[in-house]
């Protein structure tokens, strides 16, 4: 089942900003023009009471100023009105319709449904007192709250390249929710951090895992390390449903980051997703979007997701009229396959320090599962 | 960031009467390291949990002492010692030079704190700011008048607050600058400053 309505596209910081509507609007244009596009449920909009779930009231209040364009002396301090997460009128609504489809996702699902994806929201950054990182409110925690509460066992994955901080830090001393991110060091990349020693607190020890990845990580590394780590922390954790954030900023094409995945290690990593999903959690698995900043590279590895959700064939090339429009749009040439080019064209430079990154990526991976094992496993 | 703001406060102390046993139960049982023994109110010396172990065993070059000695026989006499006003900078200096982990923080000749080596730890990651949601961003600016002043500029043109900065001198007449900025777009920021002239370490630029 999907979801989506184009009301997502409301969720809009500007032309110049990166979180761009945009990137929807390319991607169910494409998923059209494969003729692959099935109607998606409309969601309902995340009410108030909702987003207190997770939120603070005052946070809340004032979004919800902003969004009328009151002025409010402290926003800073609450983590908007700046550069990253600047206000728009509306801001508050648009964010509240972004929750309701994550948390339709966690109703659906509860109702039985198994795969459920939500074309939008991802909002991993916004904690329980501040939006942060181009994320207001935390659609991801409101499902996932919603989840638990109904009794359930939820597993949190995190493929952005950005640490799930928001997510993590809002359940970081919850038995029922494990998280699990996969992200570029914080040693050097927003938000600064995700370290293995963040593990969670009180009941929530040992629950959240966190695999701060080298700059520069290639394919075939992240692979050696996921496989490794996220069917191991299922199998010790078993969970009801997997809640995945499906960023797209760790391809080697995005502007905001370091790691260098190609969309053939974006198709495996979801493959892998689902067949965990089959052996871990009766099949049940809710995907959101996340970040994903290259136009060319965060649509292609979108609709690989899609795709693939959905088991249906893999195109070669995208559809010449879909180019041509979106070329003419965006007035630059966009990559004319669904998969990155591949050697002997190899689509970036070799990168001289590989193995020592893969060497180093492996004793993360040892040094997190050393810390967590006697938590996690019985 | 001075002595004051980093120090620990009130501090556990012992009387020069107490024995080696007793103080190293205390010890133990609060969980520190360092012992000022005060006497009448005056700081009289410092008894590490190193020189307790030491005291009391066959290494100790005069042989074991027994539990029941009094502190005041292997206490260390001369102390070292820091002023609240003093900055953290100068009590981490005077720490590694004469390589000891503690400095008991004296006003007025009354003992009113004490910094240990973990205390300058936590001053130094409340230094860098990476406890706020932040990107890293480092730049080599050349040490001249105005330099730092042009970085932050350019910052505040944009918007971006800056939750840290940090800057150390470098070889060749260069200082090297450490920024916590409140933003994930540190790869356009530093496209922007490389057209600017400055010298972006990190992010790194990209070949492709």
């Amino acid at each position: 089942m999907v979801i989506y309505r184009d009301e997502y596209r409301l969720y809009d910081f500007g032309p110049s900003h990166p979180f761009s509507p945009v990137r929807l609007e390319m991607l169910t244009s494409l998923l059209h023009a494969l003729g692959v596009w099935r109607q998606p449920l409309e969601p309902p909009e995340a009410t108030r009471e909702e987003v207190l779930t997770v939120h603070s009231e005052r946070l809340v209040k004032r979004v919800e100023a902003a969004s009328r364009g009151e002025r409010v002396p402290d926003l800073e301090y609450y983590g908007l009105g700046t550069g990253d997460t600047p206000v728009f009128p509306g801001m508050d609504r648009a964010a509240r319709i972004l929750v309701g489809g994550t948390l339709e996702g966690a109703r659906r699902i509860l109702a039985g449904e198994k795969r459920v994806l939500q074309l939008g929201g991802g909002l991993h950054h916004a904690q329980y007192d501040r939006a942060s990182g181009f994320c207001v409110y935390n659609d991801l925690s409101v499902a996932i709250r919603h989840l638990t509460q109904a009794g359930l066992r939820v597993a949190y994955l995190d493929i952005d390249v950005h640490h799930g901080d928001g997510v993590q830090w809002i359940h970081y001393e919850e038995k029922e929710v494990l998280t699990l991110s996969l992200h570029e060091t914080g040693r050097y990349l927003f938000p600064g951090t995700g370290h293995i020693h963040e593990i969670g607190r009180g009941e929530g020890v040992g629950r959240k895992l966190n695999l701060p990845l080298e700059p520069f990580t290639e394919d075939e590394s992240y692979l050696e390390v996921f496989e490794a780590l996220v069917p191991w922390a299922l199998g010790a954790f078993r969970p009801d449903v997997l809640v995945v954030q499906s960023g797209a900023d760790a391809h080697y094409q995005d502007p905001l980051a370091d790691l260098l995945l190609t969309t053939r290690a974006y198709e495996a990593i979801l493959r892998l997703i689902l067949e965990y999903a089959q052996a871990y959690t009766g099949g049940r698995v809710l995907f959101t979007l996340g970040g994903g900043y290259s136009l060319d590279a965060t649509v292609r590895v979108w609709a690989l997701l899609y795709l693939v959700f959905h088991g249906l064939p893999l195109p070669e090339r995208l559809p010449e009229g879909w180019l041509k429009e979106w070329q003419a749009r965006l007035e630059k040439p966009l990559t004319p396959t669904l998969h990155d080019p591949q050697a002997p064209r190899a689509p970036y430079p070799e990168i001289p320090r590989k193995e020592e990154i893969a060497r180093r990526n492996l004793l993360t991976l040892e040094r997190l599962m050393e810390l967590v094992r006697p938590h996690l496993v019985h | 960031m001075l002595v004051k703001d980093v120090m620990r406060s009130p501090v556990l102390t012992v009387e020069p009467g107490m024995t080696l046993e007793e103080a190293y139960r205390f010890l133990l049982e609060k969980g520190i390291r360092h012992l000022p023994v005060v006497a009448e109110g005056k700081l009289v010396g410092i008894l590490t949990d190193r020189d307790l172990r030491l005291a009391m065993s066959h290494l100790n070059p005069g042989g074991p002492l027994p539990g029941s000695t009094p502190v005041a026989a292997a206490m260390t006499r001369k102390v070292v010692t820091a002023h609240p006003l003093d900055p953290v900078e100068e009590a981490a200096r005077v720490m590694r030079e004469g390589k000891i982990g503690c400095l008991p923080v004296l006003e007025d000749g009354r003992l009113v704190g004490m910094v240990t080596g973990i205390d300058l730890l936590d001053a130094l990651l409340k230094l860098t700011g990476v406890t706020e949601p932040s990107g890293r961003l480092e730049v080599r600016l050349p040490d001249r008048v105005g330099e730092l002043a042009r970085l932050t500029g350019f910052l505040a043109e944009r918007g971006v607050n800056i939750h840290s900065l940090l800057s150390y001198p470098e070889d060749g007449g260069f200082v090297r600058a450490v920024v916590r900025v409140n933003t994930l777009e540190t790869h356009l920021l530093a496209e922007g400053l490389r057209q600017e002239g400055f010298e972006v370490i990190w992010p790194p630029k990209k070949p492709w």
